[in-house]
């Protein structure tokens, strides 16, 4: 029965709420070929667009997952149903990140065949910087109701990154690209706390909203 | 007043405050720690006065040429067509056109470049005991022709350039920094500094670093807020009530304009005072431009922040939020990034963001074009809201929606 519901709410969000998201991450996903060059790419070089590009397919994912029910109608459509409005989250969410995974190891294995350095801390490392650009934007826009501001918080910090770089401490998103790894674990860590405040902040004001 | 109730809702909203805090971020982070010390003049004698840039043929062109041959010996040619590194491979069509190239300037024939096995990269290499030393690239002979004039051989380069894709290191805007650098000598400094003083008169040299600082985040964070503010009347379902006002969709959509305007430029005022007080602080008795960054704030930022406003606005309007972000980010990202290869200077009559990251080189900072360019952006940025205007209009009538991103009924009929 569960998974019977989770099916049915992961096949109608696909369908009516994840193809604009996707179609702007496929382009995303285009382009990083074309600003960067993706041949015979050593370590270092393979990080930058594996860092610098392609996470923004985070920010455009996991950002609207609140932007339905934006809409006052919808709002109110959803308060009125039986179905936990946090399930409905958590499978959006969830498609997000398998879609996410799907799209860097693709692209990773694209690299690969390019004759580029690539390994499977690329791969990691590319998916924690999409999923803390995600579930900042994703935290933001639950908080504030609304999906501009998780994509403004999510471009500031993109943004800050150029500037300040490794002042940002454990949380510079490009550090695979200046040969360091470990931020890549607490880019992790805090995405699984952002997504869980997100959902707990929901969860306490949800009815009472 | 409509316009006083447009600027409370934009001074409300959650999106202006961030932006708020990112221009004075960029200010106090990026532009202010460049206000430590004063500039002071060059005295004679000293061991370094830095590098500079000039153009002498008789430098620049056995380095291009070097360069190029290494290069192609090399397999791949650098360069940084959106401020990225990117790895160039030519294919054979294009591989011929570029031996010919060289055969031009250094007299070597495709067959010797491609029969010549001792081929060795220069540069810094790390030697065993861990410290650098640098190696001479091992290449054939260069001989450049002497009856290959420096025009033409100019001319040579910017077709290599274009059969790399541009953006490489023989493009117009970077060959001479990147093959004729020369030290400077007191003359020089001494003469740039004297351009400091008497044409910067101090503070112009220093409007021109703050606004490059402020112009990155000023021409794109502002969509964010046109595209809060715009989708409001939606969210608060207010949109119905707008439409059925007397108030015409003209006045409504250029007040809404204006209000952002307004407030969106409350935090460039207050951090022009703060810059400009700072300045006069630190050449305090000099003769200076009082309102030099005042004056560079309008001409420079306000087209950026009206421009990425009016994409907010139109794109939002006509179609939906999350493309009107997009499409200005996708601007932005490529503006930015196709300058980054040269800080100073490096804008054209079209670019979005201008950029001249220095106190110094008054010389590659194109007063013209610049005053086109921002003429440029502020008036798409008014045909831009005129042609929102036009939308909100239409569809206040019930008659707009060819833009409107829908999915197909039939899409929907499964659900049925």
């Amino acid at each position: 029965m569960f998974f019977r519901s989770a099916f049915r709410i992961l096949g109608i969000n696909l369908k009516h709420n994840f193809l604009p998201h996707l179609a702007v991450s496929l382009v995303i996903a285009l382009l990083t070929p074309v600003v960067f060059g993706i041949s015979a790419l050593d370590p270092i070089l393979s990080a930058q667009p594996l860092e610098m590009l392609l996470p923004l397919t985070g920010t455009v994912v996991l950002t609207p997952v609140f932007l339905p029910e934006q809409d006052e109608n919808i709002l109110a459509l959803m308060r009125s149903k039986r179905t936990d409005y946090l399930a409905v989250c958590a499978v959006r969410v969830a498609y997000s990140i398998v879609y996410l995974g799907i799209i860097i190891s693709g692209f990773v294995g694209f690299m690969k065949l390019r004759e580029c350095q690539v390994t499977p801390q690329h791969l990691i490392g590319s998916l924690a910087t999409a999923l803390f650009l995600g579930s900042l934007g994703f935290l933001a826009a639950g908080i504030s109701r609304n999906a501009a501001v998780g994509y403004m918080v999510s471009f500031i910090f993109y943004i800050a990154n150029f500037s300040l770089k490794e002042k940002l401490g454990k949380l510079f998103l490009f550090s695979m690209s200046v040969g360091s790894f470990e931020e890549k674990y607490y880019l992790l860590a805090a995405s699984v706390l952002m997504i869980a405040a997100a959902f707990l902040y929901l969860k306490i004001t949800w009815r009472r909203a | 007043m409509l316009f006083i109730r447009e600027c409370k809702k934009v001074l409300f909203s959650l999106t202006f405050w961030l932006y708020f805090i990112a221009v004075l971020a960029m200010f106090f982070t990026q532009f202010y720690p460049d206000c430590r010390y004063a500039v002071t003049a060059p005295v004679p004698g000293q061991e370094n006065y830095g590098m500079t840039a000039k153009e002498i043929p008789e430098t620049l062109m056995p380095a291009a040429a070097e360069s190029l041959v290494s290069e192609y010996l090399s397999g791949s040619f650098k360069a940084y067509p959106l401020g990225f590194y990117k790895e160039v491979r030519l294919n054979a069509k294009k591989k011929e056109k570029m031996a010919e190239i060289i055969t031009e300037i250094s007299g070597i024939s495709k067959e010797q470049l491609d029969s010549f096995t001792d081929f060795q990269e220069g540069g810094y290499f790390m030697t065993e005991d861990g410290s650098f030393s640098y190696m001479e690239p091992t290449l054939p002979e260069i001989h450049i022709p002497d009856s290959l004039t420096y025009e033409h051989f100019r001319e040579l380069m910017r077709e290599a350039d274009e059969l790399i894709g541009g953006g490489s290191k023989y493009a117009d805007e970077s060959i001479v920094n990147n093959f004729s650098l020369v030290p400077k000598t007191y003359e020089d400094a001494l003469e740039e500094y004297e351009e400091f003083v008497n044409d910067d008169k101090f503070t112009i040299a220093y409007a021109r670093l703050y606004c490059d600082y402020l112009g990155i985040v000023i021409a794109i964070l502002p969509v964010f807020a046109a595209v809060s503010i715009s989708g409001l009347d939606k969210k608060s379902r207010m949109e119905q009530l707008f439409y059925a006002r007397k108030v015409s969709s003209a006045r409504l959509v250029f007040t809404r304009y204006a209000a952002l305007i307004m407030t969106m430029s409350l935090p460039i005022m207050i951090t022009a005072g703060i810059a400009q007080s700072k300045v006069i602080g630190l050449y305090s008795g000099a003769d200076l431009d009082q309102f030099a960054i005042f004056q560079y704030a309008a001409i420079w930022l306000l087209p950026s922040l009206m421009t990425a406003s009016a994409v907010g606005m139109l794109v939002t309007e006509g179609c939906s939020g999350l493309l009107a972000i997009f499409i200005q980010g996708a601007w932005w990202f490529a503006s930015t990034f196709a300058s980054a290869a040269g800080l100073t200077g490096s804008f054209g009559k079209l670019t979005l963001v201008l950029r001249h990251n220095s106190l110094s080189e008054r010389g590659l900072f194109h007063y013209e074009t610049f005053i086109f360019n921002r003429a440029f952006f502020a008036g798409i940025s008014i045909l831009a809201v005129a042609l929102t205007a036009l939308i909100y209009a239409k569809k206040r009538r019930g008659r707009c929606h060819v833009f409107q991103i829908r999915i197909p009924d039939s899409w929907h009929k499964s659900e049925a």
